[in-house]
């Protein structure tokens, strides 16, 4: 730990010496590193409110040898390090509690390859995941997975955090698309693993290990993911509902008849009334709930499977139950519920959104909870989420300068991860641990699990050099998430 | 919830002050730190930033920009150099308004960061000089550039440096002013003096409407405005083009001259009111864009419901055509290819995007082909195409690559910054484009 002590000065980050700018400069080129305040200030916060802290230095490696220079000369700094995509996170895994050098990705945004008889694609961890999308679907593939965020994210981050998306019921998530992934680790040596063999058991799974390590681990640089042809045909159905446990209780019921839709998203009323606000394509401002349900595949299941769906749909009694007309609409549908985060930010200075996931059977149990706590804790809230994948996002619409209010956020969040935990649930199904959900980590895999993943962790990073402050709860004060004084303005 | 101290932390002095507070704005018009709070920074605005994508520097992107006008506010930072330089460097081209699903309005923080930095850094004497020449005495008044003895070359230079605006303030590039000669076109005289105080309409008469005849139109596209009117005419409305009208504020304001402009408005505001119109139609986008601002930049110094009446009957002219339906009974045929480059202060300022397209549609003979990235900024953006040359160069070479690929004959946009961009670039790349005003394609069709 010896030479981490430089870059851990609590409070006041060390100053970073001329001569340091100067040796990343000659490295990596003058435009590729920046250092002053203006852009410090703005790089050291993502999508996560509360939390912005600022590095010392940004770097923009191109290259894999350029991210091991810039991380030699961090070593040798004691500057902590933390990589960065496009910092749309939603856990602060981005934000660099401890200063240091934040390592941005995104000017490696290359697509390397499309690999039309392997049916895989690789690309620079700067690729911006709905660029890599196109690019496949130029050549007739599928890129699936595909978060709220596609059009910004990275794929570095998507991998980072194990993104989820809308199609994640039927395709499933990042994880299920990595093959191979080439990074460096914090002893500078470059990692190479996984491939294009759809089979791989050599050794421990050190691809499924770097998925979903939210940058603690290694920074990746370089990914191979598995592309599908495209569904031949799709149906896309809206249906609304009168009550938001119904609409919990149809996908329950979808799921129980067998069905398996590419797409199950739902959106509250709030949500209904602030994304209609924005997008103003005529949704349903009265309705409690609804739905959005694609199906996909090969012409014929799609056209029983869709007649499946609006049998399921009649009986739980949906209030309307509406077929989009053509794929320009059913677009335009998905388009408007990937905004309903950013959109329900309309309301209030402060949007605080969870990402509780539970098994499916219990969906609509979990909208009367959300429905309880609300009042009990007299709060605003909007929900939305993959509901097909039981994973919620309730989002408390408030003001982070009450005080007040701020707590009973707090108190609603642990009721019901109390809930969701005693379910069989978890605490964050797509969004990470990060800085956001650190007190919860150990209520959900326990101290035993804990520490197991210290134990990796250090495996990796004796040092303690990347992404300090991240996934493991230490008490230390610089690490929270504090919203309530943290970058905002006081009253 | 813990309340976590953090002794000794930089950010304890921005605890002091209160919640509306400056920070370290001055507080003659700072923006509203309610509007950066509504910012939550989830990027979506990032894809369709052109600074962004020709630097790749989070503080050159919407979500930057507002966090450094927040950090200003919040005492975090001083009103330094780097914030004025993004306030500036912003094209003002508002994509990120249409992109955000929050309501942020970025491009409108950064305008009133513009009128900030006059406070904090004011231009050299000289500059000033030229600036105030140019800003308050010739654009308050177009007519007194129109009927001053200048000879033909100057007005045209004059007709720019109301474009540039900002002369002294920022340092121009040496070739600012060969570059600006390049992208004009041929001159003609002014049209406000030619134009009669009304022209009365064709065939059935459908109403009354005020034009609100632009500066640079006037100056440097009085051919096309001259259409326009036409148009309007042939339409079936008496065209009123108020002789007295001053400048719509854009330019003051976009440079953050906010008094000047709020003095402008409040002429134009009663000038118009005080005819009996219907609708005040502008087929400059920059112009409908300040002009249906009046309400904002007006609030607690007009009547409210004079501003509210004046917001109702301000119309795009493509707009208003949208909206009265376009009689094509006798309209010619244009055996013509034609392609449509949204002007930013039209498609994102004011959400006109179908309209325009429409009435090229409705033009017999003419087919529309639509480039790709048609929303795109032109590199133009008000100044910023004589400010920053390179940068405004790269933007404007992807635009072209657009426009080429439809192999269309025409080019047609509706704002006349982007003309000029686009008429410069078309024949600087040895392009064989005509650039056009949207209505100079309707006045083709329409017969003598
Ligand atoms: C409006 C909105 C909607 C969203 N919708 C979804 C959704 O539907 N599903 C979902 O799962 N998430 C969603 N997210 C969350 C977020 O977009 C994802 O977590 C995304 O994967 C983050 O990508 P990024 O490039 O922005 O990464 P960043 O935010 O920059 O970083 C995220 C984490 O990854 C690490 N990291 C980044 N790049 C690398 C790398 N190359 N190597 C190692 N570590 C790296 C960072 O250190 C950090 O810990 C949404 C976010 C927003 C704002
Ligand atoms: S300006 Fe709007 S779109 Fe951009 S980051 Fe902020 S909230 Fe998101
Ligand atoms: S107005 Fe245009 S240039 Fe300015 S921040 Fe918005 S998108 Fe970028």
């Amino acid at each position: 730990m010896a030479i981490m002590r430089k870059g851990l000065k609590r409070n006041k980050p060390p100053m970073i010496s001329k001569a340091i700018i100067g040796l990343l400069q000659e490295k990596l080129g003058a435009r590729n590193v920046l250092h002053e305040k203006e852009d410090l200030l703005t790089l050291g916060y993502d999508a996560t409110p509360g939390v912005h802290h600022l590095p010392q230095v940004v770097v923009y490696p191109k290259t894999t040898e350029e991210v091991i220079s810039a991380m030699e000369i961090a070593c040798r700094e004691g500057l902590p390090i933390v990589p960065r995509g496009s910092g749309t996170g939603l856990s602060g895994g981005s934000v660099p509690v401890r200063g240091g050098m934040v390592l941005g990705l995104t000017r490696m945004n290359r697509i390397l390859e499309i690999d039309e008889e392997n049916l895989t694609a690789t690309a620079e961890a700067g690729v911006i995941t709905l660029d890599l999308f196109n690019a496949v679907a130029a050549r007739g593939l599928f890129y699936p997975p595909d978060p709220g965020s596609q059009k910004v994210s990275t794929l570095g981050g998507n991998v980072a955090e194990n993104a989820g998306g809308l199609r994640g019921l039927k395709y499933g998530v990042t994880r299920d698309y990595v093959m191979a992934l080439k990074g460096v680790l914090p002893d500078l040596s470059v990692i190479s693993t996984g491939g294009k063999s759809v089979k791989d058991v050599a050794g421990y799974g050190f691809k499924d290990l770097l998925v979903g390590s939210e940058g603690t681990l290694g920074i990746v640089t370089e990914i191979t993911v598995k592309l599908v042809p495209p569904p031949r045909d799709k149906r896309t159905f809206l249906a609304y509902f009168d009550d938001v446990r119904t609409a919990g209780e149809a996908v329950s019921r979808i799921i129980a008849a067998k069905i398996i839709p590419s797409t199950m998203e739902i959106m509250d009323r709030a949500t209904i009334n602030c994304v209609e606000d924005y997008v103003k394509i005529g949704l349903p401002r009265q309705m409690a709930a609804l739905l959005l349900i694609e199906v996909d595949g090969h012409p014929a299941p799609v056209a029983e499977e869709a007649e499946g769906v609006r049998t399921i749909l009649e009986q739980v009694n949906a209030a309307e139950i509406h077929l989009a007309r053509d794929a320009s609409q059913a677009a335009d549908l998905a388009a408007a519920r990937r905004t309903a985060l950013s959109a329900l930010a309309r309301v209030s200075p402060t949007t605080l959104l969870e990402d509780a996931t539970v098994p499916r059977s219990r969906l609509a149990e979990t909208f009367s909870e959300i429905e309880r706590l609300t009042e009990k804790y007299r709060l605003k809230v909007g929900t939305f989420g993959h509901a097909g994948d039981g994973n919620l996002h309730p989002t408390v619409l408030c003001d982070e300068r009450d005080h007040d209010e701020m707590a009973r956020a707090h108190a609603f969040y642990n009721d019901l991860y109390e809930k969701v935990l005693s379910w069989g649930g978890t605490v964050s199904g797509e969004h990470g641990i990060g800085l956001a959900k650190k007190e919860y980590l150990a209520r959900q895999i326990g101290e035993g699990g804990v520490r197991v993943m210290k134990r990796i962790k250090n495996a990796f990073d004796p040092e303690g050099v990347l992404n300090p402050g991240k996934i493991f709860d230490e008490g230390d004060p610089e690490t929270r998430q504090h919203v309530e004084e943290g970058f905002r303005v006081k009253p | 919830m813990r309340v976590i101290q953090k002794p000794g932390s930089m950010w304890r002095k921005a605890f002091v002050s209160s919640p509306e507070t400056l920070g370290n704005f001055k507080s003659k018009d700072a923006p509203g730190y309610k509007d950066m709070l509504q910012c939550m920074r989830c990027g979506f605005c990032l894809p369709t930033c052109p600074t962004y994508a020709l630097t790749g520097r989070e503080r050159s992107n919407p979500r930057g920009r507002v966090a450094l006008a927040r950090a200003v506010a919040e005492k975090k930072l001083e009103f330094t150099r780097g914030v004025r330089e993004e306030a500036f460097f912003c094209l003002d081209c508002r994509a990120c308004t249409t992109a955000c699903p929050s309501g942020v309005k970025a491009g409108e923080i950064m305008e009133v960061c513009r009128s900030q930095s006059h406070a904090f850094y004011p231009p050299g004497a000289m500059g000033n000089a030229f600036r105030t020449f140019i800003l308050e005495k010739m654009l308050v008044s177009p007519e007194r550039l129109e009927k001053s003895m200048i000879p033909t070359r100057l007005y045209q230079r004059l007709g720019l440096q109301w474009l540039v605006r900002h002369l002294g303030v920022l340092k121009l590039g040496p070739d600012w002013m060969e570059k600006a000669e390049g992208m004009l076109p041929p001159l003609e005289k002014p049209l406000r003096p030619q134009l009669p105080e009304m022209l009365s309409a064709r065939g059935e008469k459908r109403g009354r409407i005020g034009f609100f005849l632009g500066c640079v139109m006037t100056l440097i596209y009085p051919h096309v405005s001259r259409q326009t009117v036409r148009v309007l005419a042939h339409q079936g409305f008496d065209v009123i083009t108020p002789k007295a009208a001053k400048c719509c504020g854009a330019p003051h304001l976009s440079e953050g001259d906010r008094q000047t402009a709020r003095e402008l408005a409040l002429f134009n505001l009663e000038l118009f009111l005080a005819e009996d119109v219907d609708a005040i139609v502008t087929d400059c986008a920059g112009c409908g864009a300040a002009l249906k601002e009046y309400e904002e930049i007006l609030e607690g110094q007009a009547d409210r419901e004079k501003l509210a009446l004046f917001r109702s009957k301000v119309r795009d002219v493509s707009e208003f055509l949208g909206e009265a339906g376009l009689r094509t009974e006798d309209l010619r045929e244009v055996r013509k290819t034609v392609t449509y480059h949204e002007p930013c202060h039209l498609c994102h300022a004011q959400g006109i995007s179908a309209q325009p397209r429409e009435l090229l549609k409705a033009v017999p003979g003419v087919e529309l082909r639509e480039m790709s990235e048609a929303s795109w900024c032109c590199g133009s953006a008000a100044t910023w195409g004589l400010k920053f040359s390179e940068e405004s160069r790269q933007v404007l070479d992807r635009k072209l690559g657009n426009v080429q690929s439809t192999g269309a004959e025409i080019l047609a946009t509706a704002n006349p910054g982007c003309h000029l961009q686009l008429a410069w670039g078309v024949n600087r790349s040895g392009m064989s484009q005509e650039v056009l005003h949207v209505m100079e394609v309707l006045g083709q069709a329409v017969p003598d």
